[in-house]
C-alpha cells in the first residue's frame, strides 16, 4: 500500500512539475541570447510599426524581443491577468490612470536613474508625455516626482472640418489661430445642416460630438471643470460646467445641427464624417492615417470656445514602463528609451501616421513639412506644447468616480432633464467615489 | 475495517461478516490487484489533480479574495465581510443582477421556438438537411462576430433592423442606446444564437421517441396536438431539464454580448450585467476584492437555482420500460 501511494505521489509530482514548466517562459536562450518581453496593445498599423523598429533594435544590440499584442479592449485585463499570474512582462505600456496603482503595488520599476544615465534628452521629448509619468507617492504629473516610464506618444485631441464641404458651401474657412466663439460655430453648423439631394430628409450635418470624449474642451473653454486643483474635490456642480453641458445637449435639442440624439454614442458620426457628411469633427494624430484617405480635404482648427477661457482640449497619453521583476533590468530600460527617443525608431512610428513624433525636433520637422496633410499639423504641437490638458481622471488613482458622470447622462443628450438638475444630482455620487478612490490610493500607499 | 470491528457491532446490526471476504481473502486480492490499483490511480490522479489545482483551489481562493480590500495587483488587505455588506447598497449591483435575470426571459421563448423547429425540421420536407444547417451555423460561429454584426443591424439610422421596420412605414428606435429597447433587443440576439443548438438536441430527443406509441395513439383517435401534449413533450422532458439548466448557468454569466454590443453598459446601466459589472470593477477600477464578492454571490445564486431545479425535477422524473 505504502508502496502505491509513494508511486501515485511521485506521478502527481511530476504532473504537477509539467504543469508549472509550461506554464513558464525561458528567459534566456539556450545560446547565452537576452529574451525580453513587450506587452503592448494597438491596430495592426501600430504592430506592423513597432515589428520594424524592434527589429532594428534586436539588430543593433542583440536582445530578442517578445511581442505580445492585444486589441485595446482587452490590454487591462490582460495585464492584470499576467500580473496575478506572477507573470509580468519586462516592459509594457502603462496607462496614466492606473500609473498609480502599479507603482503602490510594486510592478512598476522607478527608472529614473537609468534614464538618466542612459543619456536620453528629455526636454526634447513633450515635457507634460515625461511628467504623466512621474508620482512622488502622492501627487502624480509633477516634475519632481520618480520617473516610471517613459511616453510612449501624447495624443493632442484635435478639431477638424471638411474643407471641401465648407468651400462648397462659399463659407468662409475657419481662422486656424483664432478660435470660433460658440456662436460663430453653431452658426456655420446651420448653415452646412442641409438636405443635399432634395428628398426632404436631412443628410448633411454641422457637426457630430460625443460626450465621453466632447465635453472636456466645452467645460473647459467656459472656465469650468471636473475637480479642483489637487483632485479632492468634484467640481461639477457649477455653472460654467452646466452650461457647458447644456450647450452640448442644445447642439442636438435646439440647434438641430448634428444627427438624431442617439447617435453621439455610437459610432455613426465617425462614419459619417469619413463619408463627408458632416462639417466639423474632432480629429486624433490616430485617425490620420484613415482621414488622409477620405475622399475630401480637411484641415485642424483650435476647438471652438464656450466662454471667454481660451480654446482648450484634452492631452491624452501612453506609456512604456518597466516591470520591477525583470531579470535584465539595464536591457529592458533600454528598450523604453529606444521606442520612446530614439530618432530612427520614432520615424518608423511617425511614418506609419499613427502619432505625433515623441521629439520636439523631430516633430516641429514633421509639421513643417510641404505636404504635411493635414496642412496645420501645427495644431497637434500646439495643443502638446501649450494648451493640452490632462483628461479629468488621469492623475487619480482609478476613474470610477469619473464614469459616473456619463452613466446616467443620456435624459440630458435628449432633452429630458436640464444639466443643472442632472449635475447637482450626480456631483455627490461622483464626490462619493472620488473620496473612496483617495482613501484607497492612501491605503495602497501606506500598505 | 477489520473482522473484529464488525464482530463487537451491536447486536441489532445486520452481522454481514460471513458473507464478508475475510482478511486474508482481502491481503490475496490486494496482492493480485496491486498492479491494477497502481495503474487506476495513475489514471484517475489527473483528473482529480487538475479539480485539486484548477477548481478548489481557485475556489477557495477566491472565497479569501472575497474577504478582502485588494487592487489586484499588490497586498491583500483582510477587511471581513466589508465588500459583501458593501454590495448590499450597490444600486449598480442590484441593477445588473435584475438586467441578468430579466436576459433570461429568452430561455423559455428560445426553448419553445426550438421545440416547434425541431418538430418541423423532423418531417421529411424538401431541404430540410440545409434548413438544419442554417439553424445551426449561429452556434459555431464566434459570439465576438455575431456582435458585431448585430450591432449594425440594430443602428438607429442605417440598421438592417430599422430598415425593414420603414418599408411597414415603422420609425424603429436606436435599439441598444434605448433604455426600453436594450434588453429586448440582446434578447432576441441571444435566443436567435441558441436555436440552432436546442433545436438539435430536440431533434434527437424526437427521433429517439419509439414510433409506437403514436400509433397506438393514432389508433386511440389522438389528434397532433394530443400526440404532442401526452407523448412528444413528456419524452422530450429530459432534454428541456438539460436546456434549462444549462441555460440558466449560461445565462447568468451572459457578458460578451453586452460588453461588445453596449461597451459602457448602456444608457443608465440599462444593459449591464452581472458578470460585465463584475469585471467591470475588477479589471477597470481594480477592485478585485470587491468583484471576487459579487461572482461568490453569483455562484451560489446558481448553485441554489440548479439545486431547486433537480429538487423538482426528481418529482418530473419517469422512466419507460
Amino acid at each position: 500500500m505504502k508502496r502505491t501511494r509513494l508511486a501515485a505521489g511521485a506521478l502527481c509530482v511530476a504532473m504537477a512539475g509539467a504543469l508549472t514548466l509550461t506554464a513558464c517562459s525561458g528567459d534566456s536562450g539556450d545560446d547565452g541570447t537576452k529574451t525580453l518581453t513587450f506587452m503592448f496593445r494597438g491596430g495592426p498599423d501600430e504592430k506592423a510599426a513597432y515589428e520594424a523598429a524592434i527589429d532594428r533594435y534586436t539588430e543593433a544590440t542583440g536582445v530578442e524581443v517578445e511581442m505580445i499584442v492585444t486589441d485595446a479592449d482587452q490590454y487591462a485585463t490582460k495585464l492584470q491577468a499576467a500580473v496575478a499570474g506572477n507573470n509580468v512582462p519586462d516592459v509594457f505600456y502603462i496607462e496614466q490612470a492606473t500609473l498609480q496603482s502599479y507603482v503602490s503595488s510594486g510592478i512598476l520599476m522607478d527608472i529614473t536613474d537609468e534614464v538618466a544615465e542612459s543619456g536620453v534628452d528629455l526636454d526634447n521629448i513633450w515635457q507634460y508625455g515625461v511628467d504623466s509619468y512621474r508620482f512622488d507617492g502622492t501627487v502624480q504629473g509633477t516634475p519632481d516626482g520618480a520617473l516610471y516610464g517613459l511616453p510612449k506618444d501624447v495624443g493632442p485631441f484635435s478639431f477638424g472640418y471638411n474643407k471641401t464641404m465648407l468651400e462648397e458651401a462659399g463659407i468662409e474657412l475657419p481662422d486656424p489661430d483664432e478660435p470660433l466663439t460658440w456662436e460663430e460655430f453653431v452658426e456655420i453648423c446651420k448653415t452646412l445642416t442641409t438636405d443635399t439631394d432634395g428628398d426632404g430628409a436631412v443628410d448633411q450635418w454641422g457637426t457630430g460630438l460625443n460626450v465621453q470624449w466632447n465635453l472636456q474642451s466645452m467645460v473647459w473653454s467656459n472656465g469650468g471643470d471636473w475637480t479642483n486643483a489637487d483632485h479632492t474635490q468634484v467640481t461639477v456642480d457649477t455653472p460654467e460646467f452646466a452650461e457647458a453641458l447644456q450647450k452640448f445637449a442644445d447642439l442636438t435639442n435646439v440647434d438641430q445641427v448634428t444627427p438624431s440624439a442617439s447617435d453621439a454614442a455610437t459610432l455613426d458620426t465617425y462614419q459619417r464624417w469619413m463619408a463627408g457628411e458632416i462639417g466639423f469633427f474632432p480629429v486624433g494624430p490616430w485617425d490620420v492615417s484613415v482621414y488622409n484617405d477620405l475622399d475630401f480635404e480637411y484641415d485642424l482648427i483650435p476647438w471652438p470656445t464656450v466662454g471667454d477661457a481660451g480654446s482648450a482640449t484634452w492631452l491624452g497619453s501612453l506609456g512604456i514602463g518597466v516591470s520591477a521583476m525583470t531579470e535584465h533590468p539595464q536591457e529592458a530600460v533600454n528598450l523604453v528609451t529606444y521606442l520612446s527617443a530614439d530618432a530612427e525608431a520614432q520615424q518608423t512610428l511617425v511614418d506609419a501616421n499613427i502619432q505625433v513624433p515623441n521629439l520636439i525636433d523631430v516633430a516641429e520637422e514633421w509639421a513643417a513639412a510641404e505636404d504635411a496633410e493635414p496642412a496645420n499639423r501645427q495644431e497637434f504641437l500646439d495643443i502638446a506644447q501649450d494648451y493640452g490638458r490632462a483628461m479629468p481622471a488621469a492623475f487619480t488613482y482609478g476613474a470610477e468616480w469619473y464614469d459616473e458622470l456619463w452613466t446616467n447622462i443620456q435624459p440630458v443628450l435628449d432633452g429630458e432633464q436640464t444639466a443643472e438638475d442632472y449635475l447637482a444630482e450626480t456631483q455627490p455620487k461622483m464626490q462619493a467615489l472620488l473620496d473612496e478612490s483617495l482613501a484607497n490610493a492612501e491605503m495602497a500607499a501606506g500598505g | 475495517m477489520t473482522e473484529v470491528a464488525a464482530d463487537t457491532a451491536p447486536p441489532t446490526a445486520p452481522r454481514a461478516s460471513a458473507a464478508r471476504p475475510t482478511l486474508r481473502d482481502r491481503r490475496a486480492r490486494n496482492r493480485l490487484h496491486r498492479v491494477e490499483h497502481r495503474w487506476a490511480l495513475a489514471f484517475v490522479a489527473p483528473p482529480v489533480l487538475g479539480f485539486l489545482l484548477f477548481t478548489l483551489y481557485p475556489v477557495g481562493f477566491a472565497v479569501y479574495a472575497s474577504l478582502t480590500s485588494w487592487n489586484g495587483l499588490g497586498p491583500m488587505r483582510f477587511v471581513g465581510l466589508e465588500n459583501y455588506v458593501t454590495l448590499l447598497g450597490d444600486e449598480y449591483f442590484r441593477l445588473s443582477m435584475f438586467n441578468t435575470f430579466f436576459y433570461m426571459i429568452g430561455i423559455p421563448v428560445g426553448l419553445v421556438l426550438a421545440l416547434l423547429l425541431a418538430i418541423a425540421l423532423n418531417r421529411k420536407i424538401p431541404g430540410r438537411t440545409a434548413f438544419r444547417t442554417i439553424y445551426y451555423i449561429p452556434v459555431i460561429s464566434s459570439l465576438a462576430a455575431i456582435a458585431i454584426v448585430w450591432q449594425f443591424a440594430y443602428n438607429g439610422d442605417f440598421g438592417l433592423v430599422n430598415q425593414v421596420l420603414s418599408w411597414f412605414g415603422i420609425q424603429g428606435p436606436d435599439w441598444l442606446q434605448n433604455t426600453a429597447t436594450v434588453k429586448p433587443a440582446i434578447i432576441l440576439m441571444a435566443v436567435w444564437k441558441g436555436l440552432g443548438y436546442s433545436m438539435l438536441l430536440y431533434l434527437a430527443a424526437i427521433q429517439s421517441v419509439p414510433a409506437s406509441l403514436y400509433e397506438a395513439a393514432s389508433l386511440d383517435g389522438a389528434n397532433a396536438f394530443q400526440k404532442l401534449r401526452s407523448i412528444t413533450l413528456p419524452m422530450v422532458r429530459p432534454v428541456t431539464f438539460f436546456l434549462v439548466v444549462t441555460n440558466i448557468i449560461a445565462g447568468a454569466q451572459i457578458f460578451t454580448e453586452i460588453n461588445i454590443m453596449t461597451p459602457t453598459g448602456g444608457p443608465e446601466m440599462s444593459s449591464a450585467s452581472i458578470v460585465w459589472y463584475i469585471v467591470r470593477k475588477a479589471f477597470r477600477y481594480q477592485q478585485m476584492g470587491y468583484a471576487t464578492a459579487m461572482s461568490i454571490v453569483l455562484g451560489i445564486l446558481v448553485f441554489v437555482i440548479t439545486l431547486i431545479q433537480f429538487r423538482l425535477n426528481r418529482r418530473n422524473s419517469f422512466s419507460i420500460e
